[in-house]
């Protein structure tokens, strides 16, 4: 397979408005639904007084707790089957009419009456309930590696600290929507999701009915960052559970307010770190985290797991703990777990490399880990160094303190740099690619395409194996009717495809050869099939100049056209010889202006290993766009509960600061190649690569620039005057 | 010029509904097609020509008036269609994305933002194009001036600096 850099696939729909996101997939006769939200933080749902409903114009059905109890119960129904209220704005009920406009006068006109218990709002309220989770995502809680309080007794140089970052909302700028509608014992739900084999799993169970039953499309995704998955569930239940009961299509479309309440959060995290060192080298690490969750369900980022491995160092403690609050429900969001996790240690190493008295760089060069900390395999391809090398010198590193404190205008300068790593994970994965008699060819695949650029790679993958040009190439995804394909998170789609996908191509490039060779009248009859390659439409000979278009090929021997499929197995996490990781390293410049507090960053430079690149220009849109999301994090967003009432404040776009054009600096993104033996199709996940390590380098430039240390995110004005 | 109705879709599904009563006539023009609609005191202009005109080009990201999925252009001015009134646009010139360009014609706005990839998921993209449109008649004088001409359309997926990329090929800078 080639780099390149071809455009978008569906670049030409979205630039003129004819991608069709599946809510605005509306039948005749679709009701419109809203959620009626619990005025409480905690309680218990007593009564829907729904008398005056019924006169309302246009109201057609109301669904609560009691429809849904006709649903398996399972995490994903238990929050819409029972009266318990765990958060402010808990749907407790679903009303769909004609119109939106009309769903939402009959839903002012039903009454709501709760119990009011006293509600935790604060995990600084509850602090004593804090425990420790069996697991955090794949990964132990607890880790302890060597003898952390022995090491930190002897060490030359301990520094602890205390790290703060808040809650963030993912807010992708396509809200959640469902059109759902029954057929029969049919579902065929339009929604948007991150996972629509995953959804089909879970509204089978739900409605106990075969998944063969099931529809589910998400062919346009106006985002996700990880929201769009199982937090949407329940509403999405309550809409197909209002359809069943009307008998017509529903769409339900959550609010812009309801984004930061019912679909998950990046989790509050509050993280004490301790550092040892003996001679400038780590000798003790303990990194403990205390973390927000709800009180209906359980999530913690692997905040502290990346602690374990990213530097060279014996002994290491690691610990989660969660407190249940009557908040929203926290969920993975870009870079989950790597994001806060780099904040605290990349923040504590600038500091480390003060105390020491070398430069921040060496000393993460010389903790460099040249092997997995925690199991002790090699890496199966590791360019951190490399990575450090290039970014220092395109950015300047090496001559920073001709600028650093110094004023250009209004502001004082400041350079900063940190680390940012994400494992190279790959799910399985099925994909289909048809060759057309025409020499047009068909790539399917069940997976989804948040804006990632999943149907361009997928294209482009197949049309480089058979060389065929992209104009002839169709893709096809988002339904569950194609062969099963990966949710799209943790930066692992194109890693899992492409494998598959080459398997399928591989297969037909076999049946071609053989073909071609067979027929005496083909020029490249008799020849060996090895010998042949698929390059410009045409079969050729590698060592003569022999060759035949491919549509005269499968015009002759394939009328009907060919077509394989692959299949590609899940990372075996148990049976790993070496460890995939992708790494990179981010050098910031930003100017404070000393008198206002205004942080403005100017340039940002990228230096990334992560495997084989398919796409440059998708590829660097991919790491702009996760710096852009680390920039948010570190100085923008925000959500902030109002203690007393549990609600959220601030439930808008105009509140929820998020990066705008005018906060854009300079950026200057450096891809290092490699070739990795271990992975199957050399690919590591790039877009969680970009989001984390720059909140800490953000930070460290803040205090090269004022001398002030900031250990919160964000980082506002106020915490630079 | 062909004359559009947004009764027949809207005004079947609310026959018998009171609510039909209070609705206002009024006649606009969208993409140089001319409508004649009854809509809703209430309703917004997004809601008009993305729910009962199926022009969804124009996307609701907020309908605060805080993203600028929902930008469209009226009489070549930029607006956020979902803090206006449709009832308020008698006689109004609209411009929505499908009015800007088709895949065989695009705008040269629309062709640099494929050029320089200024997109990702794309909800947001209709709206940067006409807010890209409008802001070049408005004369930036300097990237700085777009940057800042182009804050009101945000982009989640961070396709900033792409976008500006594009916006300055197509003004020459």
């Amino acid at each position: 397979m080639n780099t390149r850099s071809v455009a978008r696939y569906e670049g030409i729909l979205k630039v003129t408005g004819d991608a069709r996101y599946e809510g605005e997939i509306v039948p005749d006769g679709t009701l419109h639904a809203t959620l009626i939200e619990s005025p409480v933080a905690c309680g218990e749902l007593l009564s829907l007084d729904t008398s005056r409903t019924a006169a309302f114009p246009g109201f057609a059905v109301m669904v609560s707790h009691a429809d849904a109890a006709s649903l398996k119960p399972s995490a994903a129904t238990a929050l819409i089957r029972e009266k318990a209220i765990h958060f402010h704005g808990q749907p407790v009920a679903l009303v769909a009419a004609g119109t939106l406009a009309e769903a939402r006068e009959a839903a002012r006109a039903i009454q709501v009456a709760t119990t009011t218990r006293p509600a935790v709002t604060d995990i600084g309220q509850a602090a004593g309930s804090a425990y420790t989770p069996a697991m955090v995502g794949r990964f132990p809680a607890v880790t302890r590696r060597g003898d952390s309080s022995k090491a930190l007794s002897e060490a030359e140089l301990v520094i602890r600290n205390r790290y703060t970052t808040g809650v963030n909302n993912h807010h992708p700028m396509e809200p959640h929507a469902v059109v759902c509608w029954w057929e029969g014992s049919r579902a065929v739900v339009h929604t948007s999701t991150q996972a629509i084999f995953g959804t089909r799993a879970i509204i089978a169970h739900a409605f106990d009915i075969p998944a063969t039953d099931v529809r589910v499309l998400a062919r346009f995704l106006g985002g996700g960052f990880g929201c769009k998955g199982q937090l949407w569930w329940p509403w999405m239940f309550w809409a197909m559970l209002a359809s069943r009961k009307a008998n017509r299509p529903v769409r339900l479309e959550l609010s812009r307010a309801q984004m930061f309440t019912l679909v998950g959060r990046r989790q509050q995290t509050e993280q004490d770190l301790t550092l040892g060192f003996v001679a400038g080298r780590l000798t003790a690490i303990e990194h403990d985290v205390v973390a927000q969750t709800s009180t209906h369900a359980e999530f913690s980022d692997s905040t502290a797991v990346y602690t374990r491995l990213l530097y060279a160092c014996p002994n290491v403690s690691t610990r989660h703990q969660l407190v249940p609050t009557n908040e929203p429900h926290p969920i993975p969001m870009r870079a989950p777990g790597t994001a806060p996790g780099t904040f605290a240690l990349e923040s504590a190493m600038d500091e480390a490399a003060e105390l020491i008295g070398i430069d921040p760089l060496e000393l993460r060069m010389r903790n460099f880990a040249d092997q997995d900390q925690e199991t002790g395999r090699p890496w199966s391809s590791n360019s951190l160094l490399e990575c450090y090398r290039a970014g220092a010198e395109r950015f300047g590193w090496a001559h920073r303190h001709a600028r650093s404190a110094t004023k250009v205008g209004r502001w004082k300068i400041g350079s900063g740099m940190a680390t940012t790593l994400y494992p190279a994970i790959r799910q399985a994965c099925r994909a289909r690619v048809s060759l057309r008699v025409d020499g047009s060819l068909l790539v399917q695949c069940g997976t989804q395409d948040m804006g990632s650029g999943t149907y361009t790679a997928l294209g482009q993958i197949a049309a480089d194996a058979l060389g065929v040009p992209m104009e002839k190439v169709t893709v096809e995804l988002g339904d569950t009717l194609l062969p099963d394909g990966p949710f799209s998170g943790g930066s692992q789609v194109t890693a899992s495809i492409l494998p598959a996908v080459e398997v399928a191509t591989s297969k037909l490039r076999a049946t071609l050869a053989s073909i071609a060779v067979a027929d005496a009248t083909s020029p490249l009859g008799g020849k060996p099939p090895q010998d042949l390659e698929l390059r410009d439409e045409t079969i050729r000979s590698r060592t003569s100049n022999a060759g035949e278009p491919l549509v005269d090929v499968l015009a002759r021997a394939a009328p009907d056209g060919l077509e394989a499929e692959g299949e590609s197995p899940a990372t075996n996490h148990q049976e790993l010889a070496a460890t995939g990781m992708g790494y990179g390293a981010i050098f910031v410049e930003i100017g404070v202006d000393p008198e206002l507090g205004e942080i403005r960053v100017r340039r940002v430079c990228g230096a990334f290993a992560a495997g084989r690149i398919v796409n440059p220009l998708l590829a660097r849109g991919q790491y702009i766009g996760g710096l852009v999301g680390g920039i948010g994090m570190a100085l923008h967003e925000e959500t902030v509960t109002d203690r007393p009432t549990g609600c959220i404040i601030g439930k808008s776009l105009t509140d929820y600061l998020v990066p705008v054009h005018a906060d854009m600096p300079e950026f200057d993104i450096i891809m290092i190649e490699e070739t990795d033996p271990h992975l199957p199709g050399g690919v590591k996940g790039i877009g969680m690569l970009g989001t984390a390590g720059i909140q800490a380098a953000i930070a460290n430039a803040v205090y090269d620039a004022i001398g002030k240390r900031v250990r919160k995110l964000p980082i506002r004005i106020e915490d630079c005057l | 010029m062909s004359t559009h109705t947004n009764t027949d879709a809207a005004g079947s599904r609310n026959a018998g509904n009171p609510i039909v009563e209070q609705r206002i006539a009024l006649a606009m023009t969208i993409n140089g097609e001319r409508y004649d609609l009854k809509v809703m005191p209430t309703a917004t202009l997004l809601d008009v020509i993305r729910d009962e005109l199926g022009l969804t080009g124009a996307k609701k990201g907020c309908d605060m008036g805080g993203c600028g999925a929902c930008t469209v252009l009226v009489a070549g001015r930029r607006i956020a269609s979902c803090l206006a009134l449709a009832a308020s646009f008698s006689e109004a010139d609209v411009t929505t994305i499908e009015g800007v360009g088709s895949a065989d014609r695009l705008h040269p706005m629309q062709a640099a933002f494929m050029r320089h990839d200024a997109l990702q998921c794309g909800y947001c993209t209709p709206g940067q194009i006409l807010s890209a449109i409008a802001l070049l008649s408005e004369n930036p004088r300097s990237i700085e001036e777009i940057r800042e001409g182009m804050s009101g359309n945000l982009c989640r997926c961070g396709a900033y600096t792409n976008i500006i990329a594009a916006i300055a090929e197509v003004a020459g800078r």
